[in-house]
């Protein structure tokens, strides 16, 4: 589904990514580990298109996508959860989604607000609400159900448990979980290691600018060098 | 009493064009930042086009409507031509971009058609009266008032209501954010010129039925009082625009109406420019702060 | 020999302005002289215009170029100084017939050319000085609305106030100068103010603020003075154009102080580069002569108003090519500074000494340094320093987050101490509360017993707290050395009471000696990383607070940091806190660790302690029992 090569980023005069490979398999959750500054932001917004790489390819579904324009990339079927959720805090509820519909049909777009509006009551029950005044795991939902608003095969989500409770970290993996279960395309970036990685098909631990290991989900969470990765340079 | 009330009326209707135009500008400013000083050449435009037509006898109520269009396109114009280019660029280098088109688009019309006033007819009743309680109104006045209430609430249902109009705000709230969620660029910037121009092009419309004639630097005046308003009200703000304006043409009037005759009152426009110095200096940020997308 | 090198340097840039003042003023009079030897009155009054222009436009440089304010208040002030000079100056029997009604005596005022002048410039100046405080403190969008109303303002008072200004018909038989020297004479000292101004501290610091309104304040500088005598300088020169103009012409004429005016004379600034002052200059030069060329172009073909089209044009096709003007940042005075101070270098290497010069280790420089720096080590500081870097109980929320939830630290003089935690933690909003950028709900700063709590970014700076940014903040437009110099002279000013740091060690220590005369801003990374840190030595400062000095770094380049950084606290004497995500980098530098996770502190100790710390583990990594999803 999504097939990343060579991929070379920079962030002002920051080398952020160092030739990154990787690929996601239609129908699998993926997660990127690592510590802060590795890249694991920097790799998801260049795939959205939000970054224009230096050098190297994305493709998804075969086509070349490489610094294409964020909102054809939403046509052509993917969707980013960015960093810090980034809702519109002036819109309400409702407009926060109906902006997320806008690249559907009037009719398909109303058929998936009643979607959203029942998978996430509390959503329903604060839907004239200014989203500015939601709290972060009210917020957090808005953001993941406003990119799937697009009806998305693949989703990209970064770092969606910051910053938030136990419980509500809680709620958001058992909503990744249903969306894989669902059969949705998942690349994931969390910190929250281990619990992403258990979860996962497939994972990349990532250091400074490239990719550490890689390997099934259970298999990384069960290695005890993780905690060196994260302590940075302990690896290679 | 009843001098009160013409006076609230007198001021709302000068208020209301300023209102119009504010709006505009801050469509604009937030979707690009762009503090656009060639938004009131929009009316130059809208007043030319009148001239030449109505030369031809064409009859006001298709010369309004024709304004408006003008004004929609002229605007739509100025993004394709120049603002594109500078899109993303300091606040500073748009603000010049925007000045060297007002001065482009005075220097044009004073070489290609003429550096003098040309006045033609307007409407037959813009200044007929009529009383109302023994108090006496213009026709004009109430028309603009209520053509500018019409076009409020039409701009307010565009924003609250139409898909496009939720995501120009959502746009000027944070732009990639936007993109994210699927909306083009170029379509929710043009979209915001374009619904600017058709406001301006109300002013326009408005504006030259009660003074029906063209010259180069008509747009001036209006552009200076507008984008006072537009900043008063804190740019970005819908809202804070449209009270900015409003608030603007009361002052205006209320103060030549209530400063004492003589010297003090021939500087009432000194006194409003010392007042919006004022305001600046105790709220910087205008009447009405904006959310932006910035982190330190 | 640190005050003999420093009043070189003085000498240095007084001559450096005079030479490219010099220049271009020879320049302009050679031009003038050769235009003018031919032809007639006609080509005397372009010349004038063009000082006027000249004297206009370097004062417009001095605030908008130096401080990135756009102004376009400044004609009022010519205009009110012409005015000035109209009504001190006029007959008082001319005044009898023309004016009867003019208040305030001033019908039997009747000043010489220099009196009128003078009261004209000195009174517009001071008008001026009142409306900066605004001005200046405002800065931004809202400044150069303030500027705007100004024009206005003064203008509806000019057309107005007939019993002082005769309306928009204006003054007459305002004595006339015969001679253009006095215009030559303003003109001279425009440019050499203008350059002089960029070398003083209030010009640099302007400059400073002006390339990033953050950094500027984290090295000491109140923004608000810079910009404020700014200001005032450049009011006075644009009032002594006007003052003089009056004067050519004979008669005011408030046609000439319009917002359309004062946006050809922003087109000159522009034009060719408002940064520098070259670029101001060249501007003047093409606008005006472009200006006049498409004037003479249209008389013989008989279309009107063929300036305006060709100022409009000029201004959009050099806003849409080159946003930074024609020169760009290149400037007579900077080139002549880099030649200085590359030469300068050629002669201290020459006498034999080619070790220690490119440090190639950093350690030669910076070790003679500390022998050499009397007790400016750690051991001595208990004496001069001001104590602990003391934080209690910091909350801080953002919306109905809680950024910072009862957060608390200590840093000992000279002690190095790491900040760690995941994402989110707090640690950055932790330093911008410890150095004013964000105000603390509850909580206390301390740094010894001075309570910093309530003060400002550049009091807290003045107090000895110096930071670094985690996206970099340098004074990008500024040399290499200059970023530094500028902290360096912040803290002679600020800090006396510290031993200076000597800019060129600092330089040496962070291996930047080579680059010093290039722009910061075309630095690589590690380099930039580097400078952010040299710059905040330079203020001497008590503590350092780095946000992130390896991010973005590679692992060799991570570890050669430690050193720089040790030896660079040592250097300056100064205890250090730093954020770091490299945990290899922390444990490396730090004598002691305080773990940070939700805005609280869940773990401190010694390196080892937290790294066998399990909620650190944890923080990191997340729970591992409670991993597997139902």
């Amino acid at each position: 589904m999504l097939r990343v090569e060579h991929l070379t980023a920079r962030y002002g005069a920051v080398v952020a990514l160092r030739g990154v490979s990787m690929h996601v398999d239609e129908g699998d959750l993926v997660a990127v580990v690592g510590p802060n500054g590795a890249g694991k932001s920097t790799l998801l917004n260049t795939v959205a298109g939000l970054l224009k790489p230096v050098n190297g390819k994305v493709l998804l579904d075969g086509t070349d996508v490489t610094g294409a324009d964020p909102a054809r990339l939403v046509r052509a079927g993917l969707a980013l959860v960015p960093e810090h959720r980034r809702i519109f805090r002036d819109l309400t509820v409702g407009e926060n989604l109906q902006v997320a519909g806008i690249t559907a049909s009037a009719a398909d777009r109303r058929l998936r607000l009643d979607a959203a509006r029942q998978r996430f009551p509390i959503l329903d029950s604060r839907w004239d609400t200014a989203a500015g005044h939601l709290s972060g795991g009210e917020a957090q939902q808005l953001a993941i159900a406003r990119a799937l608003m697009s009806d998305p095969k693949l989703v990209l989500l970064d770092e969606p448990t910051l910053g938030l409770s136990p419980v509500m970290t809680d709620v958001v993996f058992d909503l990744l979980a249903e969306l894989h279960e669902r059969g949705r395309t998942v690349l994931l970036v969390e910190q929250n290691a281990h619990r992403a990685l258990a979860l996962a098909d497939r994972g990349y631990v990532m250091r400074p600018g490239e990719i550490a290991a890689e390997g099934p989900g259970a298999e990384l969470a069960a290695r005890d060098d993780l905690f060196a990765t994260y302590l940075g340079g302990g690896v290679g | 009493m009843s001098t009160f009330v013409q006076t609230i009326v007198d001021g709302l209707g000068r208020g209301s064009t300023y209102a119009l135009l504010a709006l505009g500008i801050s469509v604009i400013f937030g979707v690009m930042h762009l503090v656009n000083f060639a938004h009131a050449e929009l009316i130059t435009v809208g007043a030319y086009l009148a001239y030449f037509l109505s030369t031809r006898d064409i009859n006001w109520w298709v010369l309004a409507p024709a304004i408006v269009v003008s004004a929609v396109v002229a605007s739509v114009a100025t993004e394709r031509i120049a603002f594109r280019w500078v899109r993303g660029s300091s606040p500073f280098t748009m603000l010049l971009t925007s000045f060297a088109l007002e001065r482009l688009s005075h220097a044009l019309w004073q070489v290609f058609v003429s550096p003098t006033k040309k006045s033609f007819a307007g409407p037959a009743w813009v200044f007929d009266t009529f009383e109302v309680g023994g108090i006496r109104f213009e026709w004009m006045d109430v028309a603009t008032i209520a053509v500018t209430a019409l076009v409020l609430a039409l701009t307010a249902f565009v924003f609250r209501r139409t898909l496009f109009g939720i995501a120009v705000r959502a746009a000027s709230e944070d732009f990639d954010a936007a993109r994210l969620m699927g909306a083009r660029a170029n379509r929710v910037i043009a979209g915001a010129f374009a619904f600017a121009g058709f406001l301006a092009g109300v002013a326009a419309a408005l504006i030259l039925m009660r003074s029906p004639s063209a010259e180069p630097a008509l747009g001036s005046d209006y552009l200076i009082k507008a984008v006072v308003a537009a900043i008063i009200g804190g740019l970005g703000s819908f809202t804070g625009a449209v009270a900015g304006g409003l608030a603007l043409g009361l002052a205006e009037v209320m103060l030549r109406g209530y400063l004492p005759e003589g010297v003090w009152e021939r500087l009432t426009d000194a006194f409003v420019f010392a007042l919006i110095a004022a305001l600046f200096i105790v709220r910087p940020q205008g009447l009405f702060t904006v959310r932006s997308a910035e982190r330190v | 020999m640190p005050s003999s090198g420093l009043s070189a340097e003085r000498a240095e840039r007084l001559g450096r302005s005079a030479i490219a003042s010099g220049a271009m003023f020879a320049v302009t009079v050679v031009a003038a002289t050769v235009y003018t030897s031919s032809g007639g009155a006609a080509r005397d009054l372009l010349v004038q215009e063009l000082l006027v222009n000249i004297v206009i436009v370097m004062g417009l440089q001095v605030f908008i170029g130096s401080t990135g304010i756009l102004s376009f208040g400044h004609l009022a002030f010519a205009q009110i100084a012409a005015y000035g000079v109209a009504l001190t100056a006029i007959p008082a029997a001319t005044k009898v017939g023309t004016l009867p009604d003019i208040p305030f005596g001033l019908g039997d005022v009747e000043l010489g050319p220099v009196g009128a002048t003078v009261v004209a410039v000195v009174a517009a100046t001071i008008l001026g000085a009142v409306i900066g405080v605004a001005i200046a403190r405002a800065g931004g969008l809202a400044a150069t609305m303030i500027t705007l109303a100004v024009l206005f303002a003064v203008d509806q008072v000019v057309k107005n106030w007939q019993e002082m200004t005769r309306g928009a018909g204006g003054l007459s038989s305002v004595p006339r100068l015969t001679t253009n020297t006095w215009l030559w004479l303003a003109a001279l000292v425009a440019l050499l103010v203008a350059h002089v101004f960029r070398e003083t501290r209030a010009g640099r610091f302007a400059v400073a603020a002006r390339d990033d309104e953050i950094a500027a304040p984290a090295i000491g500088i109140n923004v608000f003075w810079p910009r404020w005598t700014a200001w005032v300088v450049s009011v006075a020169l644009v009032a002594l154009a006007g003052a003089l103009r009056v004067q050519m012409i004979g008669s005011t004429n408030p046609k000439q102080y319009t917002l359309d005016v004062g946006i050809l004379l922003l087109a000159m600034l522009v034009v060719g580069g408002m940064r520098t002052v070259s670029g101001a200059f060249v501007g003047t030069a093409v606008i005006t002569i472009g200006n006049e060329a498409a004037r003479q172009i249209g008389d013989t073909h008989e279309i009107e108003r063929l300036p305006e089209l060709f100022l409009g044009v000029a201004l959009l096709i050099v806003m849409l090519l080159r946003p930074g003007g024609l020169l760009g940042d290149a400037d007579i005075a900077a080139w002549l500074q880099r030649r200085w101070h590359r030469s300068r270098r050629r002669e201290a290497a020459s006498p034999g000494a080619l070790a220690g010069d490119e440090p190639a280790s950093d350690e030669a420089p910076a070790r003679s340094a500390a022998s050499s720096g009397t007790g400016s080590g750690w051991g001595a500081d208990s004496g001069s320093g001001s104590g602990a870097l003391v934080v209690r109980d910091v909350v801080v929320r953002f919306g109905g987050f809680r950024a910072l939830d009862g957060a608390a630290l200590r840093v000992r003089p000279g002690e190095i101490v790491g900040l760690i935690g995941p994402n989110g933690a707090g640690k950055t909003t932790l330093f911008n509360v410890v150095n004013g950028l964000v105000a603390e709900e509850s909580g206390t700063v301390m740094l010894g017993d001075r309570d910093l709590s309530h003060d400002p970014p550049h009091r807290i700076a003045r107090a000895g707290l110096a930071r670094t940014f985690q996206n970099l903040r340098l004074f990008g437009t500024q040399s290499v050395r200059e970023n530094v110099a500028l902290a360096a002279l912040a803290a002679r000013r600020y800090r006396p009471e510290r031993v200076t740091v000597e800019v060129d060690d600092l330089l040496a220590q962070a291996g930047l000696l080579a680059v010093a005369e290039r722009r910061a801003a075309t630095l690589d990374y590690g380099n930039q990383r580097r400078l952010e840190l040299a710059r905040a030595a330079a203020l001497s400062p008590e503590f350092l607070l780095l946000d992130e000095p390896t991010s973005g770094m590679s692992n060799a380049e991570s570890l050669a940091m430690v050193d720089h950084v040790r030896t660079t606290a040592r250097h300056v004497g100064a205890g250090v806190l730093v954020i770091d995500h490299d945990l290899a980098f922390v444990t490396r530098i730090s004598d002691h660790i305080v773990a940070l996770a939700e805005g609280r502190v869940i773990a401190e100790g010694t390196p080892d302690e937290i790294a066998d710390d399990h909620a650190v583990a944890e923080a990191y990594l997340g729970r591992r029992d409670a991993s597997t999803p139902p």
